[in-house]
């Protein structure tokens, strides 16, 4: 795994030890050890099936990890379930809601019997912000009203931790962007820990400030979303036939795209350690091209086969 | 930001659960409702006419019904399996599994309660009784079979006793626990209720055949003692739906013509009392292992 950025233990609002878990044979968490530092909004990206429900439900303690432990806040999930649910915000990735023969009120007022930090006040706030209608059954929902719900549901206790699986999934554009407004305007009030995983990074490119990448249930990168966009770079090459990348940087070459003698890679590491290493394999650097958060990250992530 | 939530007070739980239980089961107690008030105008013109309303086949076994169909509204709509609203809750999973268990009791000792007010009123407006209070004991103290000869049976006084009124109640308890016990610990409990009933069939159906070819007599009546020692025996689910008043009397045919209700025994709420006991306490081991399927997925 690409581990950067940070160092000890103390400070994390999530952390987890060689986290597996498999269904039958498929192993959907592969000896994860994530670290989302305290105050920190940790973008988790990956394909479908990549693990990153998984993650949450482990952390909610839905789920039983095969092995390793996972701890938000300092509690093992496992052991104190109940005390580390009652600092979540939680937003699953299915899109339906509980009691549907209740109305949204009604699923709103059940909900803050379970939180006695439950803000009244500012659920309303969320509720006019989010056009949730607070008449309407929840049984008779469409998926991107059902969202709104769900944010409301997570949002509106101000939990210290939010575990947001895909929190935009099915919201209109419009929604989409009061749904971010409300969340920065949620982190600026409360200095809540995010964890969210997406497949818009780029919808979350002014939140975030840690990225990890998930792959077939490993964790392949984790870092500062600054060290990140550092690290990995675009290298436009002019290379000699036969030329192969430099054994020490192979490790760390994601992708690479050839179009007659000019080759491009996208390369992990210190820009001019790798321009030497560059060099000395034969290749001429014709251009260093910055990547974009979102194509930073998924540089990590399968190229499409097609 | 560190600071720990707070959790919710157990109180402040159950009483959300007991009003959202409500919630689940405003249909089935309108349905209710409805056929309670279709047997008040059934009964409307005996009552009327001043004649004895005959309550000998008033379904003494429906609080146990009751009973035990009413988990499957109390959390028919949870998603019981799975990650379900109720487990990402902030309350202990198992403990949250007995909230809800209590909420649906309370709602169904209250069901129980209108119901056998409204029957107790139906009965108490017509001036009778909704337990006799002579049986028409059979001499020889075992069941009837064909036509009856009145001289062998005679009046016995019987004082039912304030205590019989708790029957129903604790029928229902019994009834629910083992229903909760099967709905909290099995994913499709519909599906073994049928397949149980389908292998009960199956098992009465081919242990006669079966005991004639491998000429194991016990076998042919394997199933019926079964069922015997279950339902009708001393301690068995009528005696503690009833206290055997189901199992210990018929409707017998004179030889004179008329149809009489007999008994060969007199119902005794000490093994009621006794069977109570082993029955709540089968449902109770049974649904602290259903639950137990729910709880905190700790590893140990």
């Amino acid at each position: 795994m690409i581990n950067g950025g940070d160092s000890g233990r103390s400070g994390y609002a999530v952390t987890t030890h060689g986290l597996s878990k498999r269904y039958g044979r498929q192993p959907a968490l592969d000896r994860v050890d994530l670290r989302v530092p305290d105050g920190a909004v940790y973008v988790l990206v990956g394909a479908n099936g990549a693990g990153k429900s998984t993650l949450f439900k482990v952390l909610m303690n839905l789920e039983r990890p095969d092995s390793g432990t996972a701890e938000v806040f300092g509690l093992d999930t496992g052991w104190s379930g109940p005390e580390v649910r009652a600092g979540i915000g939680y937003v699953p990735e299915r899109q339906d809601a509980p009691h549907r023969a209740m109305t949204c009120a009604r699923l709103l007022q059940h909900a803050s019997t379970f939180y006695p930090e439950w803000d009244h006040a500012y659920a309303d706030h969320l509720v006019r912000s989010l056009a949730v209608q607070p008449q309407r059954r929840v049984g008779g929902l469409s998926k991107g009203e059902t969202r709104r719900l769900q944010l409301v549901l997570a949002l509106a206790y101000r939990p210290p931790l939010l575990l947001l699986d895909e929190p935009t999934d099915g919201l209109d554009p419009v929604v989409r962007r009061r749904a971010l407004g409300l969340l920065a305007e949620h982190l600026a009030d409360t200095q809540a820990t995010v964890l969210v995983s997406t497949h818009h990074i780029t919808e979350l490119e002014s939140l975030a400030d840690h990225v990890g990448v998930l792959r077939d249930g490993k964790l392949v990168a984790q870092m500062p979303r600054d060290e990140l966009q550092r690290s990995v770079k675009s290298y436009q090459l002019d290379a000699p036939d036969g030329w192969a990348a430099p054994p020490e940087l192979q490790p760390s070459g994601l992708r690479r795209a050839t179009v007659g003698r000019v080759v491009q890679c996208t390369l992990v590491g210190d820009e001019r350690g790798v321009m030497q290493q560059l060099a000395a394999s034969g290749a001429v650097v014709r251009q260093v091209i910055p990547l974009s958060l979102e194509d930073s990250a998924l540089a990590f992530l399968p190229e499409d086969p097609s | 930001m560190t600071g720990k939530a707070r959790q919710p007070r157990l109180r402040d739980v159950l009483l959300e659960q007991v009003r959202v239980t409500w919630l689940s089961l405003r249909i089935p107690s309108l349905v209710g409702a409805g056929l309670a008030g279709l047997a008040t105008i059934v009964a409307l013109p005996t009552m009327t006419r001043g004649g004895p309303l005959n309550i000998n086949g008033w379904p003494t076994w429906l609080p146990g019904i009751m009973g035990a169909l009413l988990p499957i509204a109390v959390w028919g709509k949870d998603e019981r399996f799975g990650p379900g609203f109720l487990w990402t809750l902030p309350v202990d999973r198992r403990r949250h599994a007995f909230t809800k268990i209590v909420a649906g009791w309370i709602w169904l000792m209250a069901g129980v309660a209108v119901f056998l007010s409204w029957l107790f009123i139906m009965v108490a407006v017509t001036g009778e009784h909704v337990l006799p209070r002579t049986i028409n004991l059979v001499v020889s103290g075992v069941p009837p079979v064909g036509l009856v000869d009145p001289a062998t049976v005679r009046g016995v006084p019987w004082d039912p006793g304030p205590l019989m009124r708790l029957v129903a109640f604790s029928g229902a308890t019994a009834c629910y626990l083992l229903g909760s016990a099967l709905v909290l610990g099995t994913r499709h409990p519909l599906r073994w209720v049928v397949g149980l009933g389908l292998l009960s069939a199956m098992t009465a159906m081919v242990s006669q055949p079966l005991s004639t070819e491998f000429g194991m007599g016990w076998l042919a009546v394997a199933p019926g003692r079964l069922m015997e020692l279950v339902v009708g025996s001393r301690y068995g689910l009528d005696a503690v739906l009833t206290a055997r008043s189901e199992t210990l009397s018929t409707t017998a045919k004179l030889i004179s013509g008329e149809s009489l209700r007999v008994w060969w025994g007199v119902p005794d709420l000490a093994d009621w009392g006794i069977a109570t006991v082993l029955w709540t306490g089968f449902g109770a081991i049974a649904l602290w292992a259903a639950v137990s399927r729910h709880g905190e997925r700790r590893r140990v």
